[in-house]
C-alpha cells in the first residue's frame, strides 16, 4: 500500500510537471477552447444586449439594444436599455425612442455632446432617467434606466 | 544527525547546481526569445537579457546554496511591481489616465484579474454568463487565458500561486521583509479563517448584484493598478477604501507584523487557493523524528500557515503557500519541501528538486513579459 501511494504521489507530480510545460506553448489554444464553453460569453448587463434596431441617420446610425433586465435566478423588475450612435455623429443628438416597439414613443433624448449634456423627456412611465452618458471609441453611448 | 550535515544536505556542488539549472536555463531561453535573440532594438535586447539572466542567475542560488524564499522573493516582488507598472504604463498610454472611464467598461475593455473568479462562479452556472467587462479571448490580460493560467496554477501548485504565481503577493510579501524584528507580535489566529467569510460575502453578492463587488468595493490592489475614475461620492468612497486597505494591509500591517496581511486575513482568492491544497501533488512536510521544537519555523510563517500544535501533530495546515521561508529557517531540515503520496523525511532532495523546477518555471514564464517590459521602460528612461 505504501508503495502504491509513492507511485500515485509520483505519477501526479509528473503530470503536473508536464501539464506546466505544454501550459505556455498551448495557452492560446487551451484559451481558445475554454472560451468556446457555453458560459463564457459576456452577460448582457456588461455588453449592453444585443441589437435590436438599426437606425440609419443621416451621417450616422442608431443602434437600439433590447432591454436588459438579467437578474442571477430571474429577470429584475428594473433595468435599462442601451442606445449607441456611431458614424459622423452632430455636435447635438435628438431622438425619440420606441425601445419596446409598440409602435408608441417612449422617451425623448437630447445630447449635447460639446457641454456633456443630457436630457431626457420620458413619456412612458418605464421610463426611469439617465445611467449613463458618455462618449465611446465609436461614438456616443447612453444608457436608461427602465422598469419591467 | 548533526545539523551542519543535514543542511548541507540541501546544497549542491556548483557544477550540480548548473547541471540542475540547465532545464531551466533552455527552456526561459526559449520562451523569452523564441529561440531567436535579437537585438536590433538594444534596449529591447538588454531587457530581455536582464530577465533572463536574473531568473535562471535566483534559480542556481536556490539549488547552490539550497535556501528556498531568499531568491523566490526576489522574482515574487520583482513580478509584482513589474506587472504594476506594465499595468499602469499601458492604461497610461491608451488612456492617458491611470484610471477607466464609464466608456471602457461599457465596451468591456478592462483587463481581468484571477481575483474576479471566485465572483464569477455562480453567475457562469446558472445565467451561463460571466458578469465582468472585459474581453473573453482577445487583448491583453483576457478572462479566457486567465482562467487557463489560475486553473492550471491552482491544480499544481495549490496554495502555493500565492508565493509562485500571484502578480499581487509581492507587494505585502515585500513590505513584510522591510524591518528586521515585529512591532506588533502577537495577533488572534482566529482572523486567517477570514478570507473564507469575505469569500461567502462576495460570491454571494456578487451573484445578487450581478457585479463583481469585490473588484469593485474592496481590492486593495486597485490602488497600484487601475481604478474607476473618481467622479462622484459613490467612486469616491470606493476609492477611500481602495486606497486604506491598501495602506492598512499590504503596507502597514506587514510592516508591523513582518507578516503577509492581506493575503492572510482578506484575500478571497486565497480561500479557494487554501482548499486546493488538498489535492495538489506538491506540500510541505515535517518530519518528526528530525523536529526538535524550537519552533523557529512557527515564527517566521508570513501566512500564519503553522502552529505549535500543528508541528507538534506533523502537519503543515491548508493555509500554506509553500514560500519556502520555514524550510530556510529550519536548521534541522526537519520540515522540507515533499510530495503527496511520500512518507515525510524521505525523499526530501528528489521532492524538492521537483517542486522547485514546476513552480520557479511558472513564476519565471509568468512573469517574464512584465519584467522584461519594466527593465525596457527603466532602460528607456535611463539612456
Ligand atoms: S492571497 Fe490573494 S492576493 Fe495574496 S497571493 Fe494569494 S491570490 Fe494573491
Ligand atoms: S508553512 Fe512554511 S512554506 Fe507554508 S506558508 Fe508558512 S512559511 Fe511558507
Amino acid at each position: 500500500m505504501k508503495k502504491v501511494k509513492i507511485i500515485a504521489g509520483i505519477s501526479w507530480a509528473i503530470f503536473c510537471l508536464i501539464l506546466i510545460l505544454i501550459l505556455f506553448p498551448g495557452l492560446n489554444s487551451f484559451s481558445g477552447s475554454v472560451s468556446k464553453l457555453p458560459f463564457m460569453k459576456l452577460n448582457p448587463r456588461y455588453t449592453g444586449g444585443e441589437i435590436a434596431n438599426q437606425v440609419i441617420q443621416e451621417r450616422c446610425t442608431l443602434d437600439i439594444r433590447k432591454p436588459v433586465f438579467n437578474g442571477f435566478l430571474k429577470e429584475r423588475t428594473s433595468g435599462f436599455v442601451q442606445l449607441d450612435w456611431h458614424g459622423t455623429i452632430p455636435e447635438m443628438i435628438k431622438d425619440s425612442i420606441d425601445y419596446d416597439h409598440d409602435g408608441n414613443m417612449d422617451f425623448c433624448i437630447l445630447v449635447d455632446r460639446k457641454n456633456s449634456k443630457t436630457v431626457l423627456d420620458p413619456i412612458s412611465k418605464k421610463v426611469k432617467g439617465v445611467v449613463i452618458s458618455t462618449p465611446t471609441s465609436y461614438g456616443w453611448a447612453v444608457r436608461i434606466g427602465l422598469l419591467k | 544527525m548533526d545539523n551542519t550535515l543535514k543542511v548541507a544536505g540541501m546544497r549542491k556542488s556548483f557544477g550540480k547546481s548548473l547541471l540542475f539549472t540547465l532545464p531551466m536555463f533552455l527552456i526561459t531561453f526559449m520562451f523569452m526569445t523564441g529561440g531567436k535573440p535579437n537585438f536590433s532594438d538594444p534596449a529591447s535586447g538588454l531587457a530581455m537579457l536582464t530577465a533572463f539572466l536574473l531568473v535562471n542567475v535566483l534559480y542556481f542560488f536556490m539549488h547552490y546554496t539550497g535556501k528556498t524564499d531568499r531568491y523566490r522573493a526576489v522574482l515574487f516582488i520583482i513580478f509584482a511591481l513589474s506587472l504594476s507598472y506594465t499595468l499602469i504604463h499601458n492604461m497610461l498610454e491608451v488612456r492617458k489616465s491611470m484610471s477607466f472611464s464609464q466608456a471602457d467598461i461599457l465596451e468591456c475593455k478592462i483587463p481581468f484579474c484571477h481575483l474576479v473568479i471566485p465572483m464569477m462562479i455562480l453567475p457562469a452556472a446558472f445565467t451561463k454568463s460571466i458578469i465582468f467587462p472585459g474581453s473573453i479571448i482577445s487583448g491583453f490580460a483576457n478572462i479566457s487565458s486567465m482562467v487557463v493560467l489560475w486553473l492550471v496554477a491552482t491544480l499544481v501548485l495549490g496554495r502555493g500561486f500565492c508565493s509562485w504565481g500571484c502578480f499581487y503577493g509581492g507587494w505585502d510579501d515585500g513590505f513584510s521583509r522591510i524591518r528586521k524584528r515585529p512591532v506588533i507580535k502577537k495577533i488572534s489566529e482566529l482572523w486567517k479563517w477570514m478570507p473564507f467569510a469575505v469569500l461567502l460575502m462576495v460570491v454571494l453578492s456578487a451573484a445578487l448584484t450581478m457585479m463583481p463587488t469585490y473588484c469593485s468595493w474592496i481590492c486593495p490592489f486597485k490602488a497600484v493598478t487601475e481604478f474607476e475614475r473618481v467622479t462622484s461620492v459613490e467612486s469616491a468612497t470606493k476609492a477611500g477604501i481602495f486606497l486604506s486597505l491598501f495602506g492598512g494591509l499590504v503596507v502597514a500591517l506587514p510592516v508591523m507584523t513582518k507578516k503577509r496581511t492581506q493575503c492572510s486575513f482578506l484575500c478571497p482568492l486565497g480561500a479557494i487557493n487554501s482548499l486546493s491544497n488538498k489535492i495538489t501533488p506538491f506540500t510541505v512536510k515535517i518530519d518528526k523524528d528530525a523536529c526538535n521544537e524550537c519552533f523557529k519555523c512557527v515564527g517566521v510563517c508570513p501566512l500564519y500557515a503553522l502552529t505549535t500544535d500543528d508541528i507538534k501533530a506533523g502537519k503543515v495546515s491548508l493555509f500554506c503557500s509553500k514560500c519556502g521561508k520555514c524550510v530556510d529557517a529550519c536548521s534541522r531540515n526537519a520540515i522540507h519541501y515533499g510530495i503527496r503520496g511520500i512518507p515525510s523525511g524521505t525523499m526530501k532532495n528528489f521532492s524538492r528538486n521537483l517542486f522547485l523546477f514546476v513552480s520557479f518555471l511558472f513564476m519565471a514564464i509568468f512573469s517574464s513579459g512584465s519584467i522584461i517590459n519594466t527593465f525596457h521602460g527603466l532602460l528607456k528612461l535611463i539612456f
